[in-house]
């Protein structure tokens, strides 16, 4: 399965990495806040998530650990445009399996996203 | 005397008025005349005078009363008191009271006229001090120590030579001298005159007719000098200046009493220029702590607009990439889209390196590649080095070990050294920094790092001082004293090692020991 939830509030961000993602046979579902995040988490399962952290409504952290409860094989990675607040996801254990400090480019996301989802499932789908 | 004092008589005795004001005005002095004590309080509130002369016993209002009313209304008038009969009792309270001293009747007008010129000299001295004291710009001390001297003494010539930073004497302010030959000639003069400020080297020294005195035999311009006097200038003991005052072969000889003169206002000049070195160091930790205030809220926003900047730049990054995925190479249009890419690369490093610079509270060391410290320092200030046409050299060493160090600090570090280079080569030069591992003496392995410049360096009366706290060269307001002093303590705290020196081809050499 292919397929990833992304989440951040800047529509920009949100865009770009969809296509980028999309042009290599992901399947992409948006959301641009917490709450949302929470109901596509839901009602679907992902390959993985990218999540940002600080949005208005929620802290990136919140949706982090409720998805890592509720979908222990969900992959990871947390994108954002502090390293600060980086920091405070290792408090909590929170496992991210990769982050990216904005801005960053469109490889360095599908690199990063087909790297966390494993050569196995990578090969199966391809 | 060029400047007519203006005197105040007071006596009930008409006769005494009338002798006082004979002998004194034949001398140019302007008298005014008063018949007691309240009479001369309803002057002395009207009009400025420089001195009074009173009786003490007078009807209404005694003098011993009239004096504390007159220092009341003008504390800086000069007040001799006049005695009858005499009583030490009354003596002594009038000077209490801030009398300049007391006359016992009947006296000589030689006896008068002495007393007042003392008081009058030390009526001009007060208003000197006052001058120079309360000038609130020290640049303002030197042309006022200057006209003081020249009125004090009347000099036809006077100037100040202070010592720069290669110790040889300079011109601060003169007046009297209007070409660069005579300035020249005098400096020549200041110059062979050490051995004379006698055995503790703080005398006034005297000269006559220098250009007979084998000492200065040979130097040109000086024949024109009658009688000179050199002040010496001394801070912390060393002296640093002579301050010259001469008359030409026209006027009279300085005398012993123009000596004595000399020897006061040259303990307050010192004093003054001391007070105005305290004044600028305190000028300077102000300017210090308004720095400090400014890093702080610099880190405050720095860290705030990096997040705002970061998302919209991301888009831009990711944006431009997708739309360059399916642009031909060859368009003009892969070329901008290109150029965008970069500046955002541009952005993110000078983000990057201006977050690290301002989160510096806290010392957290970890493995530290010291060429790459270096490089974001660069990026931080290429554009000041470029604006000062100064230029880097990089001799980085490869496969350098890496250090144990804090990498904001040690960016802090970098980027002190390489501003006070490029603040000491204001018409371009060049900066060459170069890594190296190596050890330290106590045996173990560090990175060497060192930053020369092509500035004129370091003075060597000064290089155990540059690290002090507050100790600067720098103009007023331009540096604080501080940025080695921290650099210091940053290095210290890293267990390393700071150290300067003058390069082989002259200009500073700032060397840093970064144990591994």
């Amino acid at each position: 399965m292919k397929k990833v939830l992304v989440v951040d509030d800047e529509d920009m961000v949100r865009n770009y990495v969809r296509r980028a993602l999309a042009s290599r046979g992901w399947e992409v579902v948006e959301a641009v806040n917490g709450a949302d995040a929470l109901e596509a988490l839901r009602t679907g399962d992902f390959a993985a998530m990218i999540c940002d952290l600080k949005m208005p409504d929620t802290r990136g952290e919140e949706v982090i650990k409720e998805a890592a409860a509720s979908k222990p094989g969900m992959k990871i990675i947390v994108i954002t445009g502090s390293v600060s607040d980086v920091s405070s996801l290792i408090e909590p254990g929170i496992a991210a399996a990769g982050f990216l400090l904005k801005p960053f480019g469109i490889d360095e996301i599908r690199d990063l996203a087909e790297k966390v989802i494993g050569e196995g499932e990578m090969s199966g789908e391809r | 005397m060029t400047h007519k004092a203006n005197i105040i008589v007071v006596d009930d005795e008409e006769s005494i008025l009338e002798l006082i004001q004979a002998a004194l005005s034949r001398l140019g002095y302007r008298i005014t005349c008063a018949h007691d004590g309240r009479d001369a309080v309803k002057k002395i509130s009207a009009e400025k005078f420089d001195l009074a002369i009173m009786d003490i016993m007078m009807p209404g209002m005694d003098g011993i009363t009239a004096l504390g009313e007159i220092k009341k209304i003008d504390p800086e008038i000069e007040v001799i008191m006049a005695t009858g009969h005499g009583s030490m009792g009354t003596a002594v309270q009038s000077m209490r009271k801030g009398a300049f001293d007391y006359l016992h009747k009947p006296f000589q007008p030689s006896q008068l006229v002495s007393m007042v010129e003392r008081a009058l000299e030390k009526r001009k001295f007060n208003d000197i001090t006052k001058a120079i004291f309360s000038t609130i710009k020290p640049d303002e001390l030197p042309r006022i120590i200057i006209d003081s001297a020249m009125r004090i003494l009347k000099a036809d010539e006077a100037f100040l030579a202070l010592a720069g930073r290669d110790g040889r004497l300079g011109i601060e302010v003169s007046d009297g001298l209007d070409s660069p030959g005579q300035k020249a000639s005098r400096l020549e003069l200041c110059a062979r005159v050490t051995g004379r400020f006698g055995d503790d080297g703080k005398s006034v020294a005297l000269l006559e007719n220098p250009a007979g005195d084998k000492d200065f035999s040979g130097v040109k311009g000086i024949e024109e000098i009658k009688s000179a006097l050199l002040l010496p200038l001394l801070e912390d003991e060393r002296r640093t200046g002579i301050l010259a005052i001469n008359r030409r072969q026209k006027e009279e000889y300085f005398n012993e009493n123009d000596i004595q003169r000399a020897k006061i206002f040259g303990s307050l000049v010192n004093l003054a220029l001391r007070n105005a070195n305290l004044y600028r160091q305190l000028q300077e930790t102000q300017s210090q702590l308004i720095q400090a205030e400014k890093m702080s809220a610099l880190g405050q926003l720095a860290g705030g607009l990096a997040h705002e900047i970061n998302n919209p730049l991301s888009g831009i990054l990711g944006l431009t990439q997708l739309v360059l995925e399916n642009t031909d190479p060859a368009g003009q249009n892969f070329t901008d889209l290109k150029d965008i890419e970069r500046a955002v690369f541009r952005c993110k490093k000078i983000i990057t390196s201006l977050l690290s610079f301002a989160r510096q509270e806290k010392f957290r060391t970890e493995p530290v590649n010291v060429n790459e410290a270096l490089e974001e320092t660069l990026t931080l200030c290429a554009r000041q080095m470029e604006l000062k046409l100064v230029k880097i050299n990089r001799d980085f060493g490869g496969e350098l070990p890496m250090v144990k160090a804090d990498f904001q600090q040690l960016m802090q570090v970098f980027l002190n050294l390489l501003t006070n280079a490029r603040d000491s080569m204001p018409e371009s030069g060049s900066i060459t920094i170069t890594t190296r591992a190596a050890h330290m003496r106590n045996g173990r392995d560090c990175v060497n790092v060192s930053i020369a410049d092509t500035g004129p360096g370091i003075p060597p009366e000064i290089r155990n001082r540059i690290f002090d706290p507050f100790f600067t060269t720098k103009p007023v307001g331009k540096g604080t004293g501080l940025g080695l002093s921290v650099c210091l303590g940053i290095i210290n705290r890293h267990g390393g090692a700071i150290t300067a020196q003058s390069g082989p081809g002259g200009g500073s050499v700032f060397t840093l020991e970064l144990p591994v």
